[in-house]
């Protein structure tokens, strides 16, 4: 074991979009920042198989990185930037009804701070990051800080008239994908390649647009390859040792900082947690609560693929774009249900280089072989996603008897929809039906099982240290001088992509850090 | 025959491989992020099927996506795919032999044409309508997916048939009558 002299003032576990947004913020306010991330160094504008199409390889799978590359070859060891490298970037504010969900409707946690509280990060991170967008004045998904809004896809009016018949709303999705140049980023070319990794950085990802910048401060230390396994804890109950193989020599290292933030990605942060016990915290770290790995609540989706018929015959055109330039928003708040919460509805974000949908076509032969060349340009995907509520069914584990080539068990998630997440799961799907079809769309599989995406919980941000991991500012109730920056402490997931929530939320928890170790107090 | 399970998590040993790679790919925004990658098969494929054998693969799939004003799916590689797919998966194999059996049976290789469609299309049928309990009808849909999966991923099928225009840099997106 090769121990390090060096104390930091944070070392940050994790490099994506809550350990990118806090490392730069701390950088930038002058702390001294180490930033751990699992998988290697990534070049973004050579690493990634951007622009590959499929017969390019005789597998016809397009693998992620370009051969000789490492990267994105497990949830321990992604790479610099982690998921933000290959997000597809929509950036949605939570309202104030999504923080404060509970005062409306009684069901599940509310956060222990409003929305006003945290506007100003939004504004913050927007402003960092380049979100384009329509000012939209919707009550339930609050405008931002937009560059100007892409425009629709044909095929998007379409769902758009389509879902105004039925009063329901279809707006411009909000991104954080450049539509208008800045100094150091050019604006989208809409090569459609957007989740292969974007190698000219006009999607964000937090390694670009964040921490490299960061690195001309001088505070900020970038170590890849580098795999935490377990934070050691002193008698006073602080983390002082964070312990990791390194990837390259399997080697055990230790880094140590005043402050320890965790930013996983939801359940590896859990699991890190989980499998960081001690006497003083036997059932994982800063889980006196009992709650660690609880209020495990992902988005349910229910994912449509459907042929708009209007467009079945017409010739192929290049729609590709940023993959979804339209979103349908939560519009259920305001009407009678017999459920709480609500949906959201993304569509339309296929990659016309991906034809899987061929197979289910009916039939063979030239009929077939012209039914396919016919509905090309009329395919698309429409997938709603919902707040789900959390129950005692729904948590994060460890799987000790599946184990990585570290011998590191492996995070489990268990999840069960209770009797009122599936009214809304069959309402949802009931208005997805309708949307498409007052669309004039054919459905391929009208029925969809529930589906998770968007991993949230585990590590609940509350007021009481008996019912949560962490408060407000994201630090643990039972250990001071450690925080975890990921969705994993959202109390409540609302029905929104979480990216940007977990980022404005990394920021404020920066100030609140760099004000702390100003103070001498962390 | 009736030995073969066809429960739901056999058919996924069956059909999953595919679904895994080729299938509806951005199910997710973040599915690449969330799910540890599939190892990419090797690029250079052993050849698994003998000569006889892969005759009767070439020849379903090109019943299944035949040469029109368009190359179908030999001229596209597609045998050649599947060989290489198979040779991968033991059971696909298994569904693949008996398939073949079957056919062999029925001299499927000394018809002519219409008779061929006419062995098929029940199974095709049967396939569509998602009733994947008999073995031929297993090995018919497995024949199917990989046509369509290795057809439409190939430069013949993607571009040549469906023209994607895709993979472009544009100075603006057009609103939507302009395209």
């Amino acid at each position: 074991m090769v121990l390090e002299n060096k104390l930091y003032d944070v070392v940050v576990i994790g490099s994506g979009a809550g350990g990118g947004a806090l490392s730069a913020r701390l950088a930038h306010l002058g702390a001294d920042v180490l930033v751990l991330e699992g998988g290697p160094k990534i070049d973004t504008r050579t690493d990634f198989n951007t622009h590959a199409l499929p017969y390019e390889f005789p597998s016809r799978h397009i693998p992620i990185m370009k051969p000789g590359k490492p990267g994105f070859d497990g949830e321990r060891s992604r790479g610099l930037g982690g998921k933000t490298q290959l997000w597809n970037a929509v950036a949605l504010r939570l309202s104030q009804r999504d923080f404060k969900g509970r005062q409306h409707d009684g069901a599940g946690q509310d956060w222990p701070l409003d929305y006003a509280e945290m506007a100003p990060y939004y504004d913050r991170i927007e402003r960092e990051v380049g979100v384009c967008g329509n000012y939209d004045h919707l009550e339930d998904l609050p405008d931002g800080i937009f560059l100007p809004p892409v425009p629709m896809k044909c095929t998007d009016v379409a769902i758009r008239d389509g879902a105004r018949t039925l009063g329901v709303p279809v707006i411009h999705v909000r991104k954080a994908t450049l539509s208008r140049p800045t100094a150091t980023r050019p604006a989208c070319h809409f090569c459609g390649n957007c989740m292969s990794g974007c190698d000219v950085v006009a999607k964000y990802n937090s390694l670009d647009v964040h921490m490299r910048p960061a690195l001309k401060t001088g505070k900020l230390t970038l170590q890849s390859n580098s795999i935490v396994y377990e934070l050691a804890v002193s008698s006073e109950a602080r983390v002082h040792e964070v312990r990791y193989f390194d990837r390259e020599t399997r080697g055990q290292n230790v880094a140590r900082g005043k402050v320890t933030v965790v930013a996983c990605a939801c359940a590896q942060s859990v699991a890190l947690l989980q499998m960081s016990k001690s006497s003083r915290f036997p059932a994982g770290l800063a889980n006196s609560s009992g709650e660690l790995g609880k209020n495990f609540i992902p988005h349910i989706t229910a994912g449509f693929e459907a042929f708009l018929t209007p467009f079945i015959g017409k010739p192929s055109i290049n729609e590709e774009g940023f993959l979804d330039h339209a979103y349908v928003p939560s519009f259920m708040h305001s009407k009678k249900r017999d459920y709480p919460r609500s949906f959201g509805v993304q569509f339309n974000y296929q990659n016309q280089r991906s034809v899987g949908w061929a197979k289910s076509v009916k039939g063979m032969g030239k009929s077939y072989k012209d039914a396919i060349k016919a509905r090309y340009p009329a395919y698309l995907t429409f997938t709603g996603y919902q707040e789900m509520l959390p129950n005692p069914d729904s948590y994060i584990d460890l799987d000790p008897a599946a184990t990585d080539e570290y011998g590191l068990p492996s995070a489990r998630r268990h999840w069960k929809l209770s009797d009122e997440d599936m009214r809304l799961y069959d309402d949802m799907k009931k208005w997805c039906r309708a949307i498409l079809e007052a669309s004039k769309a054919e459905v391929i599989h009208p029925d969809p099982a529930p589906t998770t995406n968007h991993e949230i919980g585990g590590c609940r941000m509350g007021a009481d240290p008996k019912t949560s991991v962490v408060n407000e500012y994201c630090r643990a109730h039972d250990v001071p001088n450690l925080y975890v920056v990921d969705a994993s402490v959202f109390p409540s997931s609302s029905e929104k992509n979480p990216t940007l929530t977990i980022m404005a939320l990394a920021t404020r928890t920066a100030d609140h850090i760099a004000s702390r170790l100003q103070k001498g107090e962390a | 025959m009736s030995t073969y399970s066809t429960d739901r998590r056999s058919l996924l040993k069956i059909f999953g491989a595919i679904g895994a790679t080729c299938a509806y790919p951005f199910a997710s925004d973040e599915l690449y992020g969330q799910t540890t990658t599939a190892t990419p098969l090797p690029e250079t494929a052993q050849h698994f099927f003998n000569k006889s054998d892969f005759a009767v693969i070439s020849r379903l799939a090109d019943l299944i996506v035949p040469e029109t004003d368009s190359p179908g799916a030999i001229r596209a590689g597609v045998p050649e795919y599947i060989d290489m797919v198979i040779g991968r998966n033991t059971d696909q194999q298994l569904v693949v032999a008996d398939g073949l059996h079957w056919l062999a049976a029925k001299n499927f290789m000394q018809l002519d044409e219409a008779a061929q469609y006419a062995v098929l299309e029940p199974l095709c049928q049967s396939a569509d309508a998602g009733d994947l309990r008999a073995r031929n009808v297993q090995f018919f849909a497995l024949i199917k997916s990989l046509t369509a999966d290795g057809y439409y991923t190939s430069q013949t099928g993607l571009i040549q048939e469906l023209h994607y225009h895709g993979n472009t840099a544009r100075a603006r997106y057009p609103t939507c009558p302009e395209h």
